[in-house]
């Protein structure tokens, strides 16, 4: 039998078939996740936010338009919640040392990779919120600065110049960490 | 005259419009070429960032509970059958000492106990030395072949058996 699709299981979610809704969230929790992490770069504050998406997504589940792919949807709606928390606390948290396992290879590869996104992931960390945000879009995400610009409410110079500006911060990083 | 950084990440982010020009221009120019390459590994780095695992089951938040009699293990379930057939043995024995003892048992109105108090006190220092609480007397009280304080220690083991059986099944309710 073939899985259900997620417009399957957002149709019975809306339902209230709380066991779809689990489903979907199951499907795209580890990316959502992943969107937290790379802006906020803490572990406990990521997954709190994952959560918090994913309760605001049902809240407004009967007002997604079936006709868009919801993890894109729900991705953004992951990245303006860490936007909102950024701005909401200022004092930032004690970023994670966390590293980065990738079980195909082999021990000192292993390490080298652990090293390179480390330092990947504190050269984003680095970054002022909003160059976080906007490189979260323009890379994870995919999306135009026409998109960005329109998802953000921000002017489409804005992106622009954000999106460059945290480029250039982050070759220079991680150049100089090389 | 070089390209611009605004150029070439337009360039790379396939939003310039001025496409054709600029690869001309990196095709003669190798310091633009450089930096266009330096933009590239930046966006492979990027792109290479693996993805972290959660350490929580975000959707089991979301999934129904299942109701408590399913969690109920098997022995729990023994549990709870034992408690009740201890619970019916221990009013079996009690039943006869209750259906003795109570009837015998006069309590005494408001108005005599007033009176009491009040001769008590007025004769309080003469009678202390010979004021004796009343004592009941029970008669035909039931005879088992086992000893009074062997049934006692068994209603208190069954007491002992409830308040555990009891705990135990507040603690799977609650977990």
């Amino acid at each position: 039998m073939n899985a259900p699709t997620d417009r399957d299981l957002i149709l019975r979610a809306r339902r209230g078939d709380a066991e779809a809704y689990g489903d979907l969230v199951s499907r795209h929790q580890t990316s959502v996740f992943n969107v937290c992490y790379r802006i906020l770069h803490n572990r406990a504050d990521a997954e709190d936010l994952a959560q918090e998406t994913f309760i605001r997504a049902l809240d407004r589940l009967h007002t997604f338009d079936l006709e868009r792919e919801f993890s894109p949807w729900i991705r953004r709606v992951a990245a303006n919640l860490c936007l909102n928390h950024i701005e909401s606390h200022k004092s930032t948290a004690p970023l994670d040392e966390e590293r980065d396992e990738d079980k195909t290879q082999g021990p000192s590869e292993q390490v080298e990779v652990k090293e390179r996104s480390e330092q990947i992931r504190s050269a984003l960390a680095s970054l002022p919120p909003h160059y976080r945000l906007v490189v979260e879009l323009r890379h994870y995400q995919e999306l135009s600065y026409d998109e960005i610009a329109s998802e953000l409410n921000i002017p489409l110079s804005d992106v622009k110049s954000h999106l460059f500006r945290a480029r250039k911060l982050l070759a220079e990083k991680l150049h100089a960490s090389d | 005259m070089h390209l611009t950084n605004e150029q070439l990440n337009e360039y790379l982010d396939n939003a310039s419009t001025e496409r054709a020009f600029i690869e001309t221009h990196l095709d003669s120019c190798d310091e633009c070429a450089a930096r266009l390459s330096a933009f590239q590994a930046l966006f492979t780095d990027l792109d290479s960032l693996p993805e972290v695992t959660l350490s929580r089951d975000i959707a089991a938040l979301f999934r129904p509970r299942p109701s408590l009699a399913p969690q109920l293990p098997p022995w729990l379930t023994l549990t709870a059958s034992l408690q009740a057939a201890a619970a019916l043995v221990a009013l079996i024995i009690a039943i006869p000492f209750f259906s003795v003892m109570l009837p015998q048992v006069e309590a005494p109105s408001f108005t005599t106990w007033f009176f009491e108090i009040q001769s008590l006190w007025t004769s309080w220092l003469d009678t202390l030395s010979t004021f004796q609480l009343p004592t009941y007397q029970f008669t035909n009280l039931p005879t088992y072949p086992v000893e009074l304080s062997t049934l006692f220690i068994a209603l208190a083991v069954v007491s002992i058996f409830w308040i555990f059986g009891n705990g135990l099944l507040l603690r799977n309710r609650h977990s």
